[in-house]
């Protein structure tokens, strides 16, 4: 009696984490800091959480689908860098464009081999990120390009309307319009389905081939505007850009409560998971903490939550299954499982 | 119930066949000898300098080190957990530890302490995945992540150098005309062989792969033989870490980078599935070599390093595809 009272607390904490996270922030922030909530503070997360958040809302439907793009960082490089060097040769806005298809068509690459050539999400965009990775090394030489043209994405980071940018402005109205999509668009609310259950989804008639690789290559195109957007901005395309931002992406994500399991989540947590994280490097930040300690801090909250995640899906799982014993068994038959994970 | 029927076949049958007789089964067989002639003769071809003795024992020197952490894959990927990639923090710790140690544990006792704690971070990871049932992907990147961070503080994003001893001479030395890191990679391969494809224990990890819920219904530990192949892996990358920073006499944080894709291409070249159930180091050494001669193909006709690393992703997805083609088709069938 009392555990299980216990696991229904540890649940909702779990539902409310990420104020809690944000709130926790804050307050570590407030009393060790003393210019910590202020304008210029707000400005300042809004803005560089813009390029982190893009790759984040870019995985988001990802994971509510069910799968995972771990090329989100690659194709940012890959995107960046296009994008540099194409501007001498055919203009700015041009290779802007050509940014965005880069990252448009590596999300079509993942998304053939995911639906056409079944292959599982993980390992297939694990092999991409290794693929475009070192191809973003082989086509600069392992060094950052200049751009030629360093006014053009001058405006990107110039403050309108007190705490925004317009690069956290487009950040803003993407995760509202895929707010709209995800929860009143009839194709939005058919993901959901797909992540809860495949089976059950195109026994009802979704068209789920569709939906995964639609969700793929949207992913693509969110880290390729992430890739242009940030490479305008500081004028340079860096093979590298994208390295590390992987796991402080996933983490956005599943701090706002997307778990990786499937069927739940919503762009605008991921909002909040974005910018709980980029408090949070921001605090880190002033106290003077070194970048490999921050990374430190972000893995270990993502295997923190991930964990957590977990439990509370397995408790979940258990309390059902005393009234529904037969579903759970449906529901866990690891031959369909495996079928999911292999064949998805 | 095919599978519930199948697993008391197992434990009569001889081990030496492979559960399924699928199509792809004949592929993977033959895929590796195929691999390695075409290499060899193209590598002939290509370069008077390739099929030298010394060309090939530095090849040998030069990939044994990724092939132990290979060999650790091979059981993470048969039981089921597809890979680990927090490798490269892995052997950085092992590396780091042994030379940052050395001033207060002794030439010996650093490398020893440096083993040790890349084995506990290996079940850490053994913990996650096989206790707390997370993605092995994702938890093992997210303790990579935290991992390399560490390793970093440690050395404050510099190099730390060693003092030469007896053991770091020994190490990156000879025996027999032939070098130490070979001889400890086939010293292990020779111990992990029998152990996964001729014991008990090889079979738990076999079942546990090929069949999750099935093999717990039997009374496999299945939860213990996941944890344990991380564990094993933690180790093995610890080991290949300590091999490197010993004989090159310094280390920094990115020692390991790459290790992780390398080991895993050997893996699913040699015709292990990521998705488990079959699999076996015989194959893996065949996998290592193929790998090995392909990086030794791409530097000797003078393509830019960085290509390894193309060639190697298109390796892992092209072999993943085809694993996953034969897969339907034996579930079809």
């Amino acid at each position: 009696m009392n555990r299980s009272r216990a696991g229904r607390i540890a649940l909702e904490g779990i539902r409310f984490r990420l104020i809690i996270v944000l709130v926790m922030v804050l307050i570590i922030g407030a009393l060790t800091s003393e210019n910590f909530l202020t304008l210029n503070m707000v400005h300042s997360v809004f803005d560089r959480a813009s390029i982190l958040g893009l790759l984040a809302l870019g995985l988001t439907p990802v994971l509510i689908a069910g799968q995972i793009d771990l090329s989100v960082g690659s194709v940012l490089s890959m995107s960046g860098i296009t994008t540099i060097m194409l501007q001498p040769v055919i203009g700015s806005v041009p290779a802007l464009v050509c940014g965005l298809g880069v990252g448009l068509l590596i999300g079509l690459i993942n998304a053939v081999l995911v639906v056409v050539f079944k292959i599982n999400s993980l390992v297939a965009t694990l092999g991409t990120s290794l693929i475009f990775a070192s191809l973003a090394l082989l086509l600069t030489k392992a060094y950052p390009v200049a751009s030629q043209n360093p006014i053009f994405g001058l405006g990107l980071t110039q403050s309108i309307a007190v705490v925004f940018t317009p690069r956290a402005l487009i950040f803003f109205v993407i995760a509202i319009l895929m707010f709209i999509w995800l929860h009143s668009t009839p194709p939005g609310r058919h993901l959901y389905a797909v992540g809860g259950n495949v089976a059950a989804a195109s026994a009802a008639g979704i068209n789920t081939n569709w939906h995964l690789a639609f969700v793929m290559v949207l992913s693509g195109l969110m880290s390729g505007s992430a890739g242009v957007i940030q490479s305008l901005s500081n004028a340079t395309g860096s093979p590298v850009a994208g390295s590390t931002m992987l796991i402080p992406a996933i983490t956005a994500v599943v701090i706002g409560g997307t778990p990786l399991e499937g069927g739940r989540g919503s762009s605008l947590q991921t909002v909040g998971g974005v910018i709980a994280l980029g408090t949070l490097t921001r605090l880190l930040e002033s106290q003077g903490v070194p970048s490999y300690t921050q990374d430190i801090c972000s893995g270990l909250l993502l295997i923190l939550l991930i964990t957590l995640d977990r439990l509370a899906i397995s408790a979940e799982r258990a309390s059902t299954s005393r009234t529904h014993r037969r579903e759970r068994v449906v529901s866990t038959n690891p031959k369909y499982s495996q079928e999911r994970e292999t064949h998805v | 119930m095919s599978d519930m029927l199948m697993a008391p076949q197992e434990t009569t049958a001889s081990t030496k066949e492979p559960r399924y007789s699928t199509p792809g089964t004949w592929f993977t067989r033959l895929a590796v000898p195929i691999a390695l002639v075409t290499i060899i003769v193209i590598g002939a071809i290509a370069s008077p300098k390739f099929l030298t003795q010394g060309n090939l024992l530095n090849v040998l020197n030069a990939n044994s080190t990724m092939g132990l952490v290979a060999l650790g894959i091979t059981f993470v990927a048969v039981s089921g957990a597809m890979t680990d990639l927090s490798v490269p923090a892995l052997v950085a710790l092992g590396a780091l530890i042994s030379l940052g140690l050395q001033p207060t544990l002794g030439p010996v006792g650093a490398p020893i302490a440096g083993l040790a704690v890349a084995t506990v971070g290996g079940s850490i990871n053994g913990l996650l995945v096989g206790y707390f049932r997370i993605n092995p992907i994702i938890a093992t990147l997210g303790t990579g992540f935290v991992l390399l961070g560490v390793s970093q503080i440690m050395t404050g994003g510099g190099i730390l150098y060693g003092q030469p001893s007896s053991l770091s001479n020994f190490v990156g030395g000879t025996m027999l005309g032939i070098p130490v890191f070979v001889w400890m990679f086939v010293v292990v391969a020779l111990i992990l062989w029998p152990l996964l494809s001729r014991t008990a224990y090889g079979r738990w990890v076999r079942a546990t792969g090929g069949n999750y819920e099935a093999a717990r219904a039997s009374g496999v530990p299945v939860r213990f033989v996941k944890a344990l192949s991380f564990t094993l892996t933690g180790f093995l990358s610890g080991l290949c870490g300590v091999l490197i920073a010993l004989s090159n006499g310094q280390a920094r944080p990115i020692v390991g980078a790459g290790y992780d894709f390398l080991a895993l291409t050997a893996v699913v070249i040699g015709g292990t599935s990521l998705f488990g159930g079959n699999g076996s180091i015989v194959r893996t050494v065949g996998g290592v070599l193929v790998t090995a001669l392909i990086g030794n193909l791409i530097i000797l006709t003078g393509l830019p390093t960085q290509s390894r690393n193309l060639v190697t992703g298109i390796i892992v997805v092209a072999a993943v595809a085809v694993d996953a083609y034969f897969r339907r088709k034996a579930t079809r069938a």
